[in-house]
Parts: structure tokens; sequence; C-alpha cells
């Protein structure tokens, strides 16, 4: 028995998760991302085995499609010490044709009848997409997810450019695929990458579909070496634009999602930087029904889903939730535009006797902020209240967190 | 459950960390896979799951991974001895130092002690098992049993705790979290008080299923020189327990000899500092470097301005009634090594001296208490011979801790009572 196996199946007491999505039960909120981890039976019969609720298989489009990969895909965006704080990818769709994807659906529909087994798809031509679609519900997927968002851009006319770029495009192709789709619901996942998210989301609703996927991966350049001027990822002096995902991206999912759950009404499957329980429960919070996992799993593995079973259950405990449904859009009443925010005086208050004696607080505020913070023989800094604007930086700096922001009246 | 924002720091003991210095150490795991410090772990807590679980805020879940893997979490998470288990297996102190596991640990346990710990219990087996003796090997074995469905019944004389409760000090380890393990413990077991003799063993035995036996150690060996019996000589673990439970009735005087050079004599220098000895000497026939101490004791001791005398060992102890002094001899390490392959001490002819003191505590090792246990086959040091399965010369009576492997430690010894506990449950269900 290796030492994996036996610290496995432990992860204390954990309530029932389990709730219904567009007709469909899930046993907890926490979905494989269509990614590299989808891409293979096995890895998938191991996650849900460990306790994902679902899986959305790797992107697959029509025999014949040519899925030409190139090598190496992967690069990273480190910040401060932190590895894979964003991960960049140059891959392409699955190199699996639905062939193949049908009968794993079949299979894992078999063996796992609880699980949640979506399919992804993409094409170019209205005939390819509704082919792919009647097959694989006929193959016994739960959902279809139509990706129009791949950022190695699409298979079709208009190669370098999503098709969730185009509101037009969108809305014709989304009303294609849910024409096809006799049974089980269709969702489509678009890029945040778009002059206006709300736009697309609303020609999405406009379509049929049942709902919407976002957000994915968003453009990036993941670097330059300064020696030889070659970004990353190299391949033999060149590169291209990686889809950026992981960490790094999360505040961007969030206004996303949050932008499209304010103006349209279908649900909203989150993806794109969710790391932990606590942050699957901030996609709900703005309008997310359930989240999916990419970066996180390719860089530690399907063992964390017991903390995003764990976390999320001791949060609901400790919040008085029933069911994960209750985080849904809490958080959106909250949200108003800039003239509508409240204006109150607050100021920023040291703990003295928790500093360390830094001084980060002081330089920030001194070339940063409003030169509100004088230092002291002690090293222990005093905010000016007279000076100090409330503007907020210094909590933010400070390594102790023992900055705070009162309110003055 | 953690939130944003944080309790203020907890100050009462240097080791405990507060949540903001737990977060910061938490970062420093690097979340390794079939992690090294788990297998290095003796009860193998799963420790890159409970640390990602604190940098995530899932204290609570933190907690629960820690408690369900090591019954005595608060206890290990002061007295574990941090340089021989987890952390030097870390994968951290290849780069620059390792984790502070037990500090995080005990971080997660302490911060959600209000909380009831709920572990799931297999459906009763209908079987009733014996566990004698309530130390760490004891209670682990009785946790263990009861989580399989068992039915427990613990034979310990007084409260169970064993050793870390008798006779570690309370400055290393605060009272209050060992009741509190002993106190989560308790609800799995039915405890019964009582010093017990061969016939009482035979009629445990025969009226249960399987025992566990784990007596632990308890007998301190002698010098075997003159002057042992005075008033002011002190065997060790008496001289602990006294001290932990009615200090004021010990009469140590102002000089003291400790004598021993393990972690034990350092607690015993230690304390008779605390209790106010004025000048306190550890007397110790090898050399520092051979010593087979924690360097936070040794630390500890030193911190106290213990004086240690090295390469030394005592001939006769002289007085009348009390102690008045302690005649020494010098020794030198000699070429031969021992079986731990320290080498051996031999006396340097002619170096006698005289070291004056008011008291001498013993602490030169020991042995197994239960003389009367004598059914079972021993070891040529004494202790209870055991197999692979902590199974005794006797069907039926399994052991573990101390009293098998001699002079061990909490976490160790609890070890063991869980993997007795599993053997066990093997053999009763074979037996029908
Ligand atoms: C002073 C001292 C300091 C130590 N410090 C540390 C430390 O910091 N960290 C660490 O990891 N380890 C430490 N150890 C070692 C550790 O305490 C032991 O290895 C551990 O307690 C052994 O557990 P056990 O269950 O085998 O035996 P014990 O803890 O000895 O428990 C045996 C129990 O059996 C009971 N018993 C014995 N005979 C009878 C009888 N006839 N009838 C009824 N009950 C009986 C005893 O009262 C006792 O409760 C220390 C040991 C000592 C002596
Ligand atoms: C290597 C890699 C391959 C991916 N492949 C696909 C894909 O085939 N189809 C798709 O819809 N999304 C794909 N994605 C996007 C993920 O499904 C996910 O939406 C994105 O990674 C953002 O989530 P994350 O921050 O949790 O990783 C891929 C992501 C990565 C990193
Ligand atoms: S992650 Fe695995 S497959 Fe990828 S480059 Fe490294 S060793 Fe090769
Ligand atoms: S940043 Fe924080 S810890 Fe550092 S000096 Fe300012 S208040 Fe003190
Ligand atoms: S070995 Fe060290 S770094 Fe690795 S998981 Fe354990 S505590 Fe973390």
């Amino acid at each position: 028995m290796t030492s994996e196996q036996h610290r496995g199946s432990e992860t204390g007491p954990v309530r029932d998760l389990s709730y219904g999505l567009l007709g469909i039960q899930l046993e907890n909120p926490f979905i494989l991302a269509a990614g590299p981890s989808t891409d293979d039976i096995d890895m998938v019969r191991r996650a849900f085995s460990m306790g994902w609720a679902g899986a959305v298989l790797k992107t697959t489009s029509v025999e014949g499609t040519s899925v030409d990969l190139a090598y190496p895909m992967m690069s990273a965006f480190n910040h401060d010490g932190k590895l894979l704080f964003g991960m960049g990818n140059i891959d392409l769709i699955s190199a699996h044709h639905v062939d193949r994807v049908e009968s794993t659906v079949r299979t894992l529909k078999k063996e796992f009848p609880g699980k949640f087994v979506a399919a992804s798809i993409m094409a170019g031509k209205k005939e390819d997409w509704q082919s792919l679609v009647e097959r694989l519900e006929n193959a016994g997927a739960d959902l279809i997810e139509c990706s129009f968002s791949c950022p190695q851009g699409n298979i079709g006319e208009d190669p370098g450019k999503m098709l969730a770029q185009s509101v037009a495009a969108t809305e014709l192709t989304a009303r294609w695929v849910k024409e096809a789709a006799r049974r089980i619901p269709v969702s489509i996942k678009i890029t945040p990458h778009v002059t206006d998210i709300v736009d697309v989301a609303r020609a999405v609703q406009k379509s049929g579909a049942d709902a919407l996927t976002a957000s994915n991966s968003v453009q990036a350049l993941m670097g330059v070496d300064v020696y030889t001027f070659v970004p990353n990822p190299p391949l033999g002096g060149r590169s291209t634009y990686s889809g950026l995902t992981g960490p790094a991206i999360k505040p961007l999912t969030l206004r996303t999602i949050a932008e499209i759950a304010r103006n349209v009404s279908i649900p909203i499957l989150g993806t794109g930087g969710a790391s932990s329980w606590r942050d699957a429960v901030e996609f709900m919070s703005v309008g997310a029904r359930c989240v999916q996992f990419c970066t996180l799993v390719m860089h530690h593995g399907f063992r964390v889903i017991d903390d995003l079973r764990s976390g999320l259950s001791n949060y609901m405990d400790d919040m008085g939730f029933s069911s994960p449904l209750d985080i849904v859009g809490k958080a959106l009443p909250h949200i108003a535009v800039h003239d509508q925010l409240p204006r109150r005086r607050v100021r920023s208050v040291i703990d003295e006797s928790r500093c360390i004696g830094c001084e980060v607080c002081y330089v920030a505020c001194r070339d940063g902020g409003h030169g509100a913070i004088d230092r002291r023989e002690s090293r222990i800094p005093v905010v000016d209240p007279e000076r100090c604007v409330g503007c907020g930086l210094c909590p933010h700096v400070c390594p102790e967190a023992c900055i705070a922001l009162e309110g003055v009246d | 459950m953690l939130r944003e924002g944080r309790t203020p720091p907890d100050k009462t003991a240097p080791d405990v960390f507060d949540s903001r210095r737990s977060l910061v150490e938490a970062e420093r795991c690097l979340y390794c896979f079939d992690a090294p410090c788990t297998s290095a772990c003796p009860v193998h807590i799963d420790i890159p799951g409970f640390i990602a679980m604190i940098r995530s805020g899932n204290v609570r879940g933190a907690a629960w991974l820690v408690r369900s893997a090591n019954a005595l979490a608060d206890t290990c998470g002061r007295v574990c001895p941090s340089e021989v288990y987890c952390q030097p297996a870390c994968a951290r102190a290849k780069q620059d130092a390792p984790v502070r596991i037990r500090e995080l640990h005990l971080f997660a346990t302490r911060s959600e002690r209000r909380r009831e710990f709920h572990v799931e219990t297999a459906s009763r087996t209908g079987k009733n098992v014996a566990v004698v003796g309530g130390g760490p090997a004891g209670l682990g074995c009785a946790f263990e049993l009861a989580k399989l469905g068992h039915t427990v019944d613990l034979y310990n004389d007084g409260p169970p705790g064993g050793v870390p409760l008798k006779s570690i000090p309370p400055f290393r380890l605060p009272e209050e979290d060992l009741l509190h393990d002993t106190g989560i413990l308790g609800r799995f077991f039915t405890a019964h008080d009582g010093t017990l003799d061969g016939l009482e063993f035979s009629s445990i035995a025969g009226s249960h299923d399987a025992v566990f036996v784990a007596l632990g150690l308890g007998r301190d060996r002698p010098l075997g020189i003159p002057g042992e019996d005075l008033e002011s000589v002190f065997p060790v673990l008496p001289f602990l327990e006294t001290a932990k439970k009615r200090p004021h009735t010990l009469r140590i005087g102002s000089r003291v000899i400790v004598v021993g050079g393990g972690n034990v004599s350092l607690d015993a220098a230690a304390t008779a500092r605390r209790l106010g000895a004025a000048e306190v000497t550890l007397l110790y026939r090898r050399g520092e470097r051979q010593m087979l101490v924690w360097s936070a004791e040794l630390g500890e001791a030193r911190r106290l301005g213990v004086e240690f005398r090295f390469l030394a060992v005592p001939l006769e102890i002289l007085g009348t009634g009390r102690v008045e002094g302690v005649r020494c001899r010098s020794m030198r390490l000699s070429a031969d090594s021992d079986d731990s392959g320290r080498p051996v001490p031999a006396e340097v002819p002619g170096s006698d001296f005289l070291l004056p003191a008011d008291s001498v505590i013993v602490a030169i090792g020991q042995d197994v208490r239960a003389g009367w246990l004598t059914g079972l086959t021993r070891t040529k040091k004494g202790y209870i011979r055991v197999d692979g399965q902590f199974q005794t010369s006797m069907p039926g009576v399994f052991a573990g801790g101390d009293s098998a492997s001699g002079e061990g430690t909490v976490v160790r010894s609890l070890a063991d009572g869980k993997e007795a506990a599993h053997a066990m449950h093997g053999y009763i269900m074979r037996r029908g």
C-alpha cells in the first residue's frame, strides 16, 4: 500500500453538498474543466474515485480535423517566489476525435452513473457542430459544452480569432448547437477577451442555449527571455501568445461572471483561476452555479478535492447554509457603479503590538500614498490622521497584516 | 475557521503560532506528493494535506486530519521531538529549513479546541478488548480498537495519561493540552483505576477477546553505589512526579547533582533549577557529543544555567542522613564502541574528585516495572518480547510502547498502539 492510498480515504466529516443544476444532480460543485486532466479516461476515473463530482472532457472535434500540437506548450508566470501564479499554454483541442470521446463518455457513464460527464466540442461548419452534439448526446453525455474561446483560434473561416469574439457568430453557432441537442443542455464557453462581455452573454441567451461557461483563459504573452528576445514558451527561436490561466486571472473571471449574472438569467458554470474552496465560494457568490478547475489540478493533482469538499462543508456549517446554491448570487447586491458608492471618511490605524518594524508601509505611503505615515525611533510607524486620506494602500503592503482602516465620524 | 482578519498572537508559550505566523509558515510547504514528512511521522499524519487546509483557511479540516491520525495531537504538538521525525525529512530542509510542522499542527488542533471532534466508528463487533496501561501506547490502541467497533476496557493506575501526565514537566507540556487530548479519548473506552498484579491480569486476560499490554517502563535503574539510600537521593521518576504534583514537599537543597546524560536527566536538571536550586550540575560519563538528547531540551537546560560535568561518574554518595557530597572519578573515551555506536567510557585512575551536594537525582535509565508479569517472554534487556505484529509469547496478548521496545517517544508509542490495534483486530476477527 502506498502512503497516498492509506491517507486518501479520510477527509473528515463532509456534509451533503449535492444539488441540482440544469436537471442534473451534482454531488458537489467541483468539476474538472476541459483540459489535459480530462483527456484520458484513466485520469478521469481516478478523479471520480477521489471525489470530483464531474468532468468536462477535453474539447473534441469531428474525425479528420487536424490537431497539430507544438511542444513545449506550457509556460509559467511566477511572481515573488510563487510558482505558477499564472500558467500559460499553447495547447490545442484534444487529439482524440469524437469517436474516441463517444466511447469515453459511454464507459464513464456506465462506471460512474452518479457523476456529471460533459463533452466539450469545437467545429467549423454547421453540420460538424450538429453531428458532434448528436453523437455525444447519444453516447450519454450529461451536457455539451462548446468551446467558442480557444485562444489558439478556431477551426473555420477566421483563424486567430475566437468565435466568442463575434457577437453575431456566437449567436448563430449557439443556435445550431441548441437545435441539435434534443435532450441535454448546452453551455457556451466564452472568452473574457471582448469589448463587452454582456453583449456576448445576451447573444448566447438569445440563441436558446441553456448555460454559459465563463470564462476561458486570457490571451497573453508569457514573458520574454531578455538575452535572446525569444518569448515564452520558446520553440526553436519562435513563440506565440498563450492562454493564461490560474490564480492570476481569478479577479478577471470574477468580474466577468458578475457582469454576466447581473445581465442575463441563464445559469453560469464558473471557470478561470479558482484555486481553493474559498475561490469557489467567491465564484458562486457572484453567480456561478458550479466551479470548474484546471490549473490547480495540473499543479497539485486530484488530491486537492479533499480540501475543496471539506473546506466548503465547514464553511457552510459556519454560515448556516444548507445547499451550495444558497451561496449563488450573494455578492451581487453589493456590486454597484462608482457614483452609487457611499462616501465615508476612513483612515489607517496601525496595531503597534503586532508591528515588526519593517517600515514597508512608511515607504509605500511616502512614495505612493499621501506621506501620512511617520517614522519613529522605535521603528514602529505612526499614521497622522490629518494627512491620511484613507486610500487603503498600506494595509495591503504590511507583511503582518496589522494595519486596518477605521471609519471616522 | 479562519476568516480575513486574525486573532491576536498567543503570548503564553513561545511555541504557539498565531494564525498569521501559521499562514506565513504554511506557505513555505511545497505540498509534496507521497510526502517524506508523512512517511517519517510514526502515525503518518497527512502533513501536506493539513497544511494546505491551513493555507486555504479550512483550519477545522486541518485539525480533523491531524487529530484523526494523532489521538494525542495537542500533546505531540508540544513534546514531539522536532529533530527526529517529520522535520528532518522535510523536502524544504534541503532548500533552506524544514517547515515547522509541529507548530502548525498544534495551531490547527488548538484553534479548534472548542469544537467537538467527531470520528466515525465501525459497527459494533460485539468483542471485548482489554488495554492494560493508559499511557500513549495504551491510549492509541484503545482509540483505534474503538474505531474498529470493539468495546474497550482500559486499566491504569490513576487517570490515563502515562508518562506525559505523571512525569513530563509542565513547562514543556501544559497540562491543559494533555487533558484536552485525554478528555476526547475518554469517550472511547471504559476506564478502570487501580494497580494491577498478576492475578488481576490473568482474570482480565480470561474475560476479554484480546489484551494489549502497555505498562511502560517506570522502574528507575539504581546506580548501585554506596550512599544511594541517603534521604535526599531521588530516583528521577518519583522526583519528577512529585515535582509536578506536590513541589513544595520536595527538599532538594541548593546544590543538586543529576546523574545521567539523557533527556530525562535534562528534565530533572531543569526542574531542579525551577524548584529553586542555586547550583545544578549534570554528571555524565561520556562527552557532550555522545548525549542522546534533543537540542531544544539541552538548550533549555543551558538557558536555565545548568552546569555540565562531562566524562565523570559518581563512585560514592557521602553524608549522614542527607547527602553532603559525591565522590566522582574522571573518565575518558576508549577506542571501543558499544551497541549504540558510541565510544565506551573508561575510568582514569587517580582522578577522583569531590563535589559538594545537598541532593542527588538518579536518571540513568529505566526498566519495566511489572515484575508480576511473569508469563510473557522478555528480551535480554527485560522488555516484553513481541513479533512484527505486536504479538507476545502468549496467544491473544499483544504488547507495545516502552515496555516492549524501551525508552521511546510519545508519538512512537502511540503509533505502536495504533498498529497493534489493527493486528489485534485481525486476530480477533479471524478467531470469529
Ligand atoms: C521524564 C520524561 C520525559 C519525556 N519526554 C518526552 C518528550 O518530550 N517527547 C516524547 O515524545 N517522549 C518523551 N518521553 C518518552 C515518552 O513519555 C514515553 O516513550 C511514552 O510515554 C511511553 O508510552 P507507553 O504508553 O509505552 O508507557 P507509559 O507512558 O509509561 O504508560 C504506561 C502506563 O501504565 C501504567 N501502569 C504501569 N504499571 C501498572 C500497573 N501495574 N497497573 C496499572 N497501571 C500500570 C502507568 O501508570 C502508565 O500510565 C519522556 C519520558 C520521560 C520519562
Ligand atoms: C493545458 C490546457 C488545456 C486546455 N484545454 C482546453 C480545451 O481543450 N477546451 C477548453 O474548453 N478549455 C481548455 N482549457 C481551459 C480550461 O478548461 C479552463 O477553462 C482554464 O484553464 C481556466 O481555468 P483554471 O484557471 O482553473 O485553469 C485548457 C487549459 C489548459 C491549461
Ligand atoms: S510533465 Fe511529464 S510529460 Fe510533461 S514534460 Fe514533464 S515529464 Fe514530460
Ligand atoms: S508594514 Fe506593518 S509591520 Fe511593517 S512597519 Fe508598517 S505596520 Fe509595522
Ligand atoms: S516534506 Fe516539507 S515541504 Fe514537503 S509536504 Fe512535508 S512539510 Fe511540506
